[in-house]
């Protein structure tokens, strides 16, 4: 199973700067400190072995989309970020001028960040194509056909050319989808949200965004611990600190760094993904976090050690 | 949970043993509880010892966390005291050390 991220922002998309790219060339010259290369792999290797990734790279900003490619079968897709417009362009590429394939688009729910790419996603426009979403509310139909009236967007969704299903899931009912079994767990926000759990060939990997462990209710929590069970690689919302998220960012709907270490350590997952970054964060912050995340788990591991991932726009975790 | 409260000066030490996390966290709600009423009627502060505490989880701190919005209603002071290198470490990744005062030992605590 490949996993693969197109957007880890929450909230709006935040582009990189021209001078945070000039603050990252010149850290960048630093650490070289004169030291010439003879060609071009010369160079990528000083850059993916001694430089650190918020000089080397970037965490991105497009907002949440997260991919399970399977290969040469039908696209799998969790959420439309303005990350799910490069997806679309790579599926294009990908299909090429081979035969059409369906999209199974599962959504967390549909905040805008959420929803934000799908105006953009050029197979919607190939009476060929096939997109079926499937999701937890009544009205996710009414809330994509909503951004794109005129008001808000020039395209409205009735030029829409492919053909387009929508689905609604039920928590704790299990289905099968392009070679998936998929779970479902309805999870604590704003108009609810869902999370979906995905399992193939003896892999499993859990979407949980944009849900709110709140009040730390044992039954409530106990229920996300069994949803997360052994999963491989369980991408989690670590928006905010517990501290933030238990004060002035309560009820805004998300979670944190140590909520997730808790959570799946006690599910005995093997890797967890920090996604859903706040917008205030840049990446030298993003880095320190994901540094601090590790020394959590180090201090409460009891037995298996627990990867800490920090997702970042174009990682891809195979697992 | 293993606890132990005692009076001293201006202010109620209550001081658990052990671990605080999702299996020991009511239990530990359960005896704050009672201690806060009792440092609200006696106009005491409330120090939380945790001396004798390995590591406590997000299960234990979301209990600090309600206790301390109690405290903060019943206008009596939350102190935490005596972290080890674990515990400190944990409270300054969760952010809870911007949040509730913290001290480094059980006499600083009760002075404030």
């Amino acid at each position: 199973m490949l996993v693969r991220f197109w957007g880890t922002r929450g909230s709006l998309p935040t582009p990189i700067r021209a001078d945070v790219v000039r603050r990252k060339v010149i850290a960048a010259l630093m650490v070289a400190s004169g030291r010439t290369f003879a060609d071009e792999q010369a160079a990528a290797n000083f850059a993916d072995t001694e430089l650190e990734f918020p000089i080397a790279g970037t965490f991105g900003g497009a907002t949440s989309c997260v991919e399970i490619d399977g290969g040469d079968g039908d696209f799998l897709v969790c959420d439309m970020g303005s990350g799910f417009r490069e997806f679309g362009i790579s599926s294009m590429e990908r299909v090429g001028s081979g035969p059409k394939r369906t999209y199974n688009i599962f959504m967390s729910h549909m905040h805008w960040d959420h929803i934000m790419g799908f105006p953009f996603f050029g197979p919607s426009f190939d009476p060929e194509v096939t997109i079926r979403f499937f999701g937890g509310h009544d009205d996710l139909e009414q809330a994509l056909r909503r951004q794109q009236e005129e008001i808000s967007f020039p395209v409205p969704f009735d030029w829409l050319k492919a053909n387009i299903e929508f689905n609604k899931l039920t928590p704790g009912e299990v289905i099968e989808v392009g070679g998936y079994k998929v779970h479902t767990i309805k999870q604590h926000h704003s108009h609810d949200s869902y999370g979906y759990r995905f399992e193939a060939d003896g892999k499993s990997m859990v979407y949980s965004t944009d849900s709110e462990h709140k009040d730390g209710n044992e039954t409530s929590e106990q229920a996300f611990v069994d949803f997360f069970d052994q999963a491989d690689l369980v991408i989690f919302d670590t928006m905010y600190s517990l501290a933030d998220a238990m004060t002035a960012k309560q009820d805004w709907g998300h979670s944190s760094n140590v909520v997730a270490v808790d959570l799946c350590q006690r599910a005995g997952a093997a890797r967890v993904a920090m996604f859903h970054h706040d917008p205030i964060h840049d990446d030298e912050k993003l880095h320190s976090l994901h540094a601090e995340t590790i020394r959590y788990e180090e201090l409460m591991r009891r037995n298996r050690q627990l990867e800490i991932i920090c997702a970042y726009d174009g990682l891809e975790i195979l697992l | 949970m293993d606890w132990h409260s005692e009076t001293r000066d201006q202010a109620l030490v209550a001081t658990p043993k052990g671990t605080i996390n999702h299996e020991t966290a009511d239990a530990f709600e359960e005896h704050l509880i009672p201690a806060l009423d009792e440092a609200g009627k006696n106009n005491s502060a409330l120090v939380i010892n945790l001396e004798h505490v390995d590591y406590i989880s997000s299960a234990g701190l979301r209990i600090l966390m309600r206790i301390s919005k109690r405290a903060r209603e019943a206008s009596v002071d939350i102190r935490v005291a005596n972290l080890n290198d674990c515990t400190r470490e944990i409270f300054q990744i969760s952010r809870f050390d911007k949040l509730i005062p913290v001290f480094d030992s059980l006499d600083a605590a009760v002075a404030g």
